[in-house]
């Protein structure tokens, strides 16, 4: 049995090898079809990749830099979203009077995209907290409503269970909601660093600094620079797919007596 | 001789729904009552209300005189739906009602030990929920209900979801553990020859609204046989009483 | 028995997941017309031998052939009833009814016609129009038996069907469906656990082994209908059948 599912999985990374090796093809393919110097080759944007990593952009900034600094920013962002976002639904999962009396100010200002809010930041925030506040901004509602969703989903079976044995609500809290939201939560914290991720563009629009793979490919944008422009818009690709990965693999380790863990 | 634990009389609404009406029973310490009625008449809503997991719209349970509450009393319940905490080994799932009723730890341990033997599941303490069958995952939660030693253990269609032979099975066994430690049970069901095998006495509950159509002492000697001419007899008869259920 | 036209043959069906062997050369054939029920200790493995009647699984070995042909649902009319309720949700009763017979390609007045037939049949008067949210579990069930008796089949597998009712209520039902078996005299399979059931309802009971499943015996259940569950001789069959299952060994 292990061994057909090892079989499987050595199958499926052959396939993701001979997708990547065909998206190749057909991407020199149109390069040689297309001959613009607006369109380069893979192989053309495979040497920018070395020249960034190597002597860095025309400023000499390094591309390691650009990444270390962005990942700092996403961190920052998703570390507060997971902060306030986690407890904020929790409490009003299990009071949900809180919830719709608050509904009023939650809901639109859920609706209200990251980059709506770059005018007023610029204005009001200073150097890191901008980018921060941004990140956090594009975090905070999948985290948020996720957690609020899972406390509403708990077994109800689970708690009247102890409950019957005549059992605290805090026990029923702290032995029964708890364990029983927690993969929910990491999967809508995982919803939300991929967000978070996704944001580090708007955040870093906003302008006034040097480093960060954002303001990198802006930075080329304005050289009109294609090949230095992919090389970026790919690695925030990689580490946006690293980043879900590595989630993915703790969900699985510490949820083992789930069944299933959702993809 | 008889000893009144638990008297009940009441009715339930939800909303304009009206689904118990004018129940009226007593339960006596240490008998096997069985409620019997069709599917959706409300014998899941009799459970919660001997529990004391909910009120009655009017009238009382009480258990020694006193309003039902899982928070003075000591009552134990098992769900028809598997009721086992997933993320809880065996042993911890089973511990739970003498934990929270904060038991020693040494006092725990004993009685752990005990019950775990009781529905023969030792060797299993430390398996997760998803690692046990259907079956067992039941005699987890008959387990965790006794452990309390609790003055009333109630059984919801405890063995609804159960494959027939399996169902057989386990109320042999369900037997065997209530005459090794005598409980008072209430046990609700909606097959009649389930019922006819366990109770001591048998309560028929017609369709909705749920009135009580029918009661019956039950004084086959045990252990009774499912296909004797007396147990058939007895069953037809509490059948006759049962009503279809169309809509 | 013997008189009896053989309408499928199961031939040395075998079915294997990797080294485990599940289904061990069985081998029997059905009559045209018959009620004919499956029982087994728990776990012999009576799944898989609905999903390989089925064919939602592939057969290792052997062939199940009616008519000399090769079971095959393109050509054959092959009907199911599972233990799940199987109603569409989005479908009312009369929808739900029609929908092999729309398949199928039959046209509207005999749709109609068919469908009318088979809702009285079954109890549904009434019922045409609701939802089945808006239906008992055993409603949903008649509705799942109408669904298979309309398109006429050849051969009707029932897995289980009645396990979640009540036994009041399953007894009611089993009565109708005795009923409607001798008015369309179609070929049924019926799997269940439940040896009463199966005393109750069939002319032949195969009993199964444990894995790998065999055929231990068959057991006729030579009975007139409505059969009485109180009855010496229905006992005798019962407590045979159950003998012969022992699964508790």
């Amino acid at each position: 049995m292990e061994e057909k599912i090892n079989r499987e999985k050595y199958k499926t990374l052959g396939y993701n090898v001979l997708t990547l090796f065909l998206f190749l093809a057909i991407w020199t393919l149109a390069y040689w079809l297309i001959k613009s110097p607006f369109f380069p080759s893979p192989l053309m944007v495979f040497n920018a990749f070395l020249e960034l990593l190597i002597h860095g952009d025309i400023e000499d900034v390094k591309l390691g830099m650009h990444i270390q600094q962005s990942l700092w920013r996403i961190f920052g962002g998703f570390a507060a979203a997971c902060i306030l976002g986690i407890p904020l639904g929790l409490l009003m999962g299990l009071y949900g009077r809180v919830y719709d009396s608050t509904k009023v100010l939650i809901e639109p200002i859920r609706f209200i995209p990251p980059v709506a809010w770059i005018p007023l930041v610029i204005v009001l925030l200073v150097g890191y907290f901008r980018f921060v506040f941004i990140i956090w901004l594009g975090a905070f509602f999948p985290i948020f409503i996720g957690t609020l969703l899972s406390v509403r989903g708990v077994n109800p079976l689970h708690i009247e269970v102890p409950k019957s044995f005549g059992a605290s609500r805090f026990y029923i809290i702290r032995n029964i909601v708890l364990p029983s939201v927690l993969p929910e939560v990491l999967t809508s914290m995982r919803v939300g660093l991929g967000i978070a991720w996704e944001c580090i563009m708007a955040a870093e629009m906003i302008g006034g600094e040097r480093v960060g793979i954002g303001i990198m490919i802006l930075k080329y944008a304005q050289l009109i620079r294609m090949d230095a422009i992919i090389v970026g818009i790919i690695v925030i690709g990689i580490i946006g797919f690293g980043l879900n990965e590595i989630f993915i693999f703790v969900e699985k380790r510490i949820f083992r007596w789930k069944e299933v863990v959702s993809i | 001789m008889e000893k009144e634990l638990i008297d009940v009389d009441l009715s339930m609404k939800f909303d304009s729904l009206s689904v118990l009406e004018n129940i009226r029973f007593k339960v006596h310490e240490n008998e096997f009552l069985v409620i019997v009625g069709p599917s959706g008449c409300g014998k899941t809503t009799m459970a919660r209300l001997l529990a004391g997991l909910q009120k009655p719209t009017s009238g009382h349970v009480t258990m020694r005189g006193e309003s039902i509450s899982p928070k003075v009393h000591n009552i134990s319940i098992v769900f028809q739906e598997p009721s086992c905490i997933p993320w809880r080994t065996l042993w911890d799932d089973i511990t739970m009602g003498l934990v929270i009723k904060g038991v020693d730890q040494s006092a725990i341990k004993k009685r752990a030990e005990e019950v775990i033997k009781l529905v023969g599941l030792d060797g299993f303490e430390e398996y997760f929920p998803k690692q046990l069958s259907g079956g067992m995952k039941q005699r987890v939660a008959i387990a965790r209900a006794y452990a309390t030693n609790p003055d009333l253990l109630l059984m919801d269609e405890p063995f609804g979801h159960l494959d027939a032979q399996t169902r057989y099975l386990m109320q042999i066994e369900i037997m065997r553990i209530w005459e090794k430690e005598k409980k008072t049970v209430v046990f609700i069901t909606n097959n009649i020859e389930e019922a006819v095998y366990l109770a001591t006495r048998i309560i028929v509950f017609s369709k909705l609204p749920a009135r009580i159509k029918a009661e019956y002492r039950i004084e086959l000697p045990r252990p009774r046989k499912l296909t004797t001419p007396e147990f058939l007899g007895v069953r037809s008869e509490v059948t006759e009483q049962c009503e279809v259920v169309e809509r | 028995m013997s008189g009896r036209k053989v309408k499928i043959e199961v031939r040395d069906l075998c079915k294997c997941f990797g080294d485990l062997e599940v289904l061990n050369h069985m081998n029997f054939d059905i009559y045209e017309g018959e009620f004919l029920c499956v029982v087994g200790p728990t776990g012999c493995g009576k799944t898989t031998f609905c999903n390989v009647v089925t064919r939602l699984l592939p057969l290792t070995q052997g062939a199940i052939t009616m008519g000399g042909e090769e079971i095959d649902f393109k050509k054959h009319n092959v009907s199911f009833v599972f233990q799940e309720p199987s109603c569409i949700p989005w479908r009312t009763v009369w929808d739900d009814i029609k929908i092999g017979l729309q398949i199928k390609g039959v046209n509207k007045t005999e749709v109609r016609r068919r469908v009318n037939a088979i809702i009285e049949l079954t109890g549904l008067t009434g019922f045409e129009h609701f939802y089945p949210s808006q239906i008992s579990a055993s409603m949903k069930q008649r509705v799942a038996i109408a669904r298979a008796f309309v398109t006429e089949p050849d051969l009707l597998l029932m897995d289980e069907p009645f396990g979640q009712l009540d036994t009041r209520t399953r007894f009611s039902i089993e009565n109708q469906l005795i009923e409607i078996w001798q008015k369309t005299k179609r070929t049924i399979i019926f799997v269940t656990h439940n040896l009463e059931e199966a005393v109750y309802l069939s002319e032949r009971i195969l009993v199964c082994t444990q894995k790998p499943t065999g055929i231990k015996e068959e057991v006729l259940v030579d009975l007139p209908h409505p059969r009485d569950i109180t009855d010496p001789k229905f006992v005798e069959i019962r407590n045979r059948v159950t003998d012969l299952v022992k699964w508790w060994e």
